[in-house]
């Protein structure tokens, strides 16, 4: 790939941002209408490939936050994470939890779900982003 | 032989073997005392395994008394007899731990009450048998012995396992007293005959009878003193120990009286001939001791109480004659370097003592007057008089006690007495003590016994009434006949006379009837033996054929035909399929979907199969988004994305690659076999939906999660509540799975340099 | 209705089973795909296809009613994303198997199991 189009760059340069922001809302809004940490975490697995396609796996793996597997295993820790408060009360692990956090205008709520949901969401992120990217690079550096 | 004449003077006999003698030789008082003062059965009980229903029951009556006796008394001796014979030999200590090991194993198969707790003792005698044949591993021959035992054994092993499992499910017990205490409950059941006949495999095979036998001789690699403690005086008499025990339960059994006396007598006659057809010292009295064994199983099988005394009685004085003899082999062996009876004449001269073990043990063997090989004859001859048995059975019996006559006559007159004609380069030498007193100890026994039979009278008839409750003793006494033991006795001694004198002649005439070797079982085992090789390589060379496409093709197979069975057997179960009409978008999503596949069939260029195989996941999206599966849709349709943009981007890059520009593949477009395959299992995953759609349909988890999502995990799309929260921990699961995915895959995709210089 | 999926589905696990059957590495890991897919239907398609209405509780009520049945589509969710990881591993094996012997034919692939001698041991006679 030597010559690219620079409409294109910036475009996926913006796309890329656009669909990160997509797939945290996607993870938000997921408990209550369509879409989660695994839609989510897709999404962005589909804004890292667009990235790799168009400049090349390497650079798409260093906009990563973190090493493909690092992300992946935060992710997992993250979820089981959030069924540890369960035990402190007593509950199976894995119970979730809610907290309405009091800000003024609205209240917020809080649970330990989202966290296991965000656990997920990059854990996917990681570990078929680093497929997808592993994959490209590896091609770019075959002969 | 592990000795060479001429270095044994020096050595001095092992002080380690001397003193784990002390064991058995303690057991043995402890246990001689408590005969003396504690009334018979003994019986004791704890709880082992609950779960099957095992227990640890120990039970000594007179049976397991005698056999306990002679195992640990025996092997007393046959340690101090290995403390001369295996002096300064490499890894005595081992065949003395093991014949320890051994030595339990027995006294366990012997007190165990329970079926199955007998039968883990009895697999352990074979697995030590095993161990100690092949002491002298370095030999062929030897490894082939061991195995050969091993196998024969093993395998009767297995029968018998089935045949204690089946008879415990027909008498509900297994506990063998309860068994002999209902027998006439369940004797008329129909199993009965199968256990028996496993049963029977198990006895026969582990007791050396036809056609199991071959095995016993050939086991005579084994050092002497082990020849003379297993395949003599105790392992192989485990087989007759559990026939004799279940005798009690099973005597009156049209089956059980015509199979061992026909097997035993076969046995003890093929055995007869055998005999005559050796010149190794140690093998003749290998085949005189399958005999005997053949006659105890033909005396278990004939009714009578009579019988019951002759087994016991005969039991008792096979090991005071076997055993000793088995040492005076061991000591010509040790002392004069050969066990060829051809080689071996005119030895009382140099070695005076062994000289007057074998003739005393001879005479017992040969059932002489005034030993106790005598009485157990005299016994004998009654249980024959008193069941009425055949003639021909009869005939056979005197046979065997002739060639028994001869074998003796060789063992003592012709090795001691005969000539001495052999030039020979050193002298033979006497064995030392250790090799001198347990033969010497044994015989003396025989003939204080053949003397005074009162002193083992309450022994002997103990344990005849294990075998035979109900026996009268005295009245078996009284009907003592003299005139049948003297006529057997004389008709014996004449044929063992005519026999002994013409030993070579017909030495010679039997060495020739090589029809004997390719017919017999033996020849059919080593056939078996070749063969299961060359089946296992051949199976091997069948299924590890290393092709990839043929080893999916075979799992694919498998299933379908497993799945197949399955719903096949529902069919007459099944309702009719219904058919409606479909709504249009989904019989267009339905559409897409059966269209790509279909394409894929036709398509030979990688990248446009690629693109038209993406017809089917985008297909599958729009079916789920337009049956209320928006999640499902969302994610198929992101996967199915990334995945056709990635693979298509490595195809295009994988053509560039020079290395791989000639890799169009010559494979037919049409592939009969894998076409049936895939069509077949395609056919009955969809019969399985079908079905599995007709069915009645339970949906109480989904109105659980329906109704419980919002009150209890505060979540309205049910999809997303199920997999965060309901079922969290399989996600958790799931995500961990990706994280192992992408760590199993990380050597892989560093693909590049790196791994690519390492790997070539 | 369900006759409809069931036909489209048979048709995918058959040219699935077919592609996967295949000597060449790459077929074979699309065929995989497929069957993933088609396997991915089965368990969406036994859950009944009652409604199209998604399970998702609308604002004004606490239960759901009349919706599809969301316990095979949770199942399925995560389905194609563990599929979507096993094939990414199999692609790796494929493109990595082309660049390593130059082409992607699976009865040639012999790295663990090498054309056996014939005979793996000599037999019992010939060990005499």
């Amino acid at each position: 790939m030597t010559s690219r189009p620079l409409l294109a760059e910036v475009f996926v340069r913006g796309l890329y941002i656009v669909l990160l922001v997509a797939s945290i809302w996607v993870l938000l809004r997921g408990h209550n209408a369509p879409g989660g940490g695994f839609i989510g975490g897709l999404l962005a697995v589909a804004a890292s490939a667009a990235y790799a396609l168009t400049f090349n796996a390497t650079s798409a793996l260093q906009r990563l936050p973190l090493r493909p597997a690092a992300l992946a295993a935060i992710g997992v820790l993250l979820s089981a994470a959030s069924g540890v408060p369960a035990l402190w009360s007593d509950l199976p692990f894995l119970t979730h939890l809610w907290v309405e956090l009091p800000l003024g205008i609205a209240d917020l709520p809080l649970s330990t779900v989202m966290v296991f949901d965000f656990g997920v969401y990059l854990c996917v992120w990681g570990a078929l982003g680093g497929y997808c990217l592993g994959l490209l690079r590896a091609l770019e550096e075959a002969p | 032989m592990v000795h060479s004449v001429g270095d044994q003077e020096t050595q001095r006999p092992d002080v380690l073997l001397l003193v784990l003698a002390l064991f058995p030789a303690s057991m043995f008082l402890v246990l001689l005392y408590a005969l003396i003062t504690q009334p018979l059965p003994w019986a004791a009980s704890w709880t082992w395994v609950p779960s099957l229903g095992i227990d640890l029951t120990l039970w000594v009556d007179g049976l397991a008394a005698q056999f306990l006796l002679l195992i640990t008394g025996i092997g007393t001796l046959v340690l101090i007899y290995a403390a001369g014979y295996l002096a300064g030999v490499t890894g005595r200590a081992r065949v003395a731990l093991l014949l320890l090991l051994f030595m339990a194993a027995m006294i366990g198969a012997v007190i165990s009450d329970h079926l199955i707790v007998l039968f883990m003792f009895w697999e352990l005698t074979s697995v030590l048998s095993f161990l100690l044949v092949g002491f002298s591993h370095e030999q062929e021959n030897t490894r082939r012995s061991a195995q050969q035992a091993l196998l024969v054994t093993g395998l009767g092993g297995l029968a018998l396992l089935a045949g204690f499992i089946l008879l415990g499910q027909i008498a509900e017990t297994y506990s063998i007293q309860d068994l002999i205490a209902r027998a006439d409950r369940f004797v008329g059941d129909a199993r009965l005959s199968a256990a028996l006949l496993l049963i029977f495999a198990g006895a026969f095979t582990k007791s050396a009878q036809f056609p199991f036998h071959f095995w016993l001789p050939n086991a005579m690699a084994a050092p002497t003193p082990v020849s003379a403690y297993l395949h003599s005086a105790t392992m192989v008499k485990l087989g007759i120990y559990l026939l004799a025990r279940l005798d009690a339960a099973f005597s009156d059994l049209l089956l059980w009286e015509v199979v061992l006396v026909a097997v035993g007598t076969s046995t003890a006659v093929g055995a007869a001939l055998q005999t005559m057809r050796e010149r190794d010292l140690k093998r003749i009295l290998a085949w005189s001791t399958v005999a005997t064994l053949g006659t105890l199983t033909m005396l278990v099988g004939l009714p009578g109480q009579g019988a019951a005394l002759a087994v016991a009685t005969l039991f008792f004085a096979h090991a005071l004659y076997k055993a000793p003899l088995f040492f005076v082999a061991g000591n010509l062996d040790h002392g004069a370097g050969t066990r060829i009876i051809d080689q071996l004449t005119g030895m009382r001269r140099y070695m005076p003592w062994t000289a007057a073990a074998a003739l005393l043990a001879a005479i017992s063997m040969a059932g002489l007057p005034l030993s106790f090989g005598f009485i157990a004859k005299d016994v004998l001859t009654i249980a024959k008089a008193e069941s009425e048995v055949f003639k021909a059975v009869s005939y056979a019996s005197v046979f065997v006690s002739g060639v028994s006559v001869a074998a003796a006559a060789v063992a003592a007159i012709h090795v001691f007495w005969g000539r001495d004609t052999v030039p020979r380069e050193a002298h033979p030498h006497e064995g030392s003590w250790p090799m001198l007193f347990p033969p010497l100890l044994l015989v003396t026994l025989g003939v204080l016994f053949g003397l005074a039979p009162t002193l083992v009278d309450p022994i002997l008839g103990a344990a005849a009434r294990a075998i035979a409750p109900g026996l009268d003793a005295d009245a078996v006494r009284n009907a003592y006949d003299a005139t049948p033991v003297i006529s057997a006795t004389l008709s014996a001694v004449l044929i063992g006379v005519v026999i002994y004198r013409n030993w070579d002649r017909m030495h010679a005439l039997l060495e020739r009837a090589h029809f004997l070797d390719v017919l017999g079982p033996e020849s059919w085992y080593w056939r078996k033996l070749a063969f299961l090789p060359k089946l296992a390589a051949w199976l091997t060379r069948r299924l590890q054929h290393g092709r990839l496409p043929g080893y999916v093709l075979v799992l694919i197979g498998t299933c379908s035909v497993v799945l197949f069975a399955l719903v096949g057997v529902t069919w007459p179960t099944w309702q009719a399929v219904e058919v409606s009409a479909p709504e249009l978008p989904v019989l267009l999503a339905c559409a897409l979907i059966a269209a790509g596949a279909l394409a894929t069939l036709f398509v030979r260029d990688h990248l446009v199969l690629l693109l038209v195989s993406g017809l089917v996941g985008y297909g599958s999206a729009a079916l789920f988004l337009f049956t209320g599966a928006p999640d499902l849709a969302f994610t198929q349709f992101a996967v199915e994305t990334v995945f056709v943009v990635v693979a298509a981007t490595l195809l295009v890059r994988l053509r560039r690659a020079p290395a791989t520009a000639s890799s169009a593949l010559r494979e037919p477009v049409l592939r009969p076999v894998a076409l049936v395959v895939s069509i077949t299992f395609a056919v009955v995953l969809t019969a399985l939906l079908l079905f599995v759609s007709a069915q009645p349909f339970d949906s109480t988890l989904s109105e659980y999660f329906g109704a419980q999502s919002v009150p209890a995990a505060h979540g309205r799309n049910v999809v997303n509540v199920i997999i965060v929260d309901f079922r969290a921990l399989d996600t958790l699961g799931e995500i961990g799975v990706l994280l192992f995915a992408l760590l199993a895959a990380l050597p892989l995709l560093r693909l590049g340099r790196g791994a690519r210089s390492e790997a070539t | 209705m369900i006759w409809v999926v069931a036909i489209a589905f048979g048709t995918v696990i058959a040219a699935g089973t077919y592609l996967a059957l295949s000597r060449d590495a790459l077929r074979c890991v699309i065929g995989v795909a497929m069957l993933g897919s088609g396997v991915n239907l089965l368990v969406f398609a036994s859950g009944r296809l009652q409604s199209h209405i998604p399970a998702i509780v609308p604002a004004t009520q606490t239960q759901l009613t009349l919706a599809a049945n969301p316990l095979p589509q949770a199942l399925v969710l995560t389905a194609i994303v563990i599929s979507f990881a096993l094939l990414c591993f199999s692609l790796v094996l494929a493109a990595r198997i082309v660049l390593e012997r130059g082409d992607a034919d699976l009865e040639e692939l012999r790295f663990a199991e090498p054309h056996a001698p014939e005979g793996y041991k000599p037999s019992v006679e010939e060990s005499q």
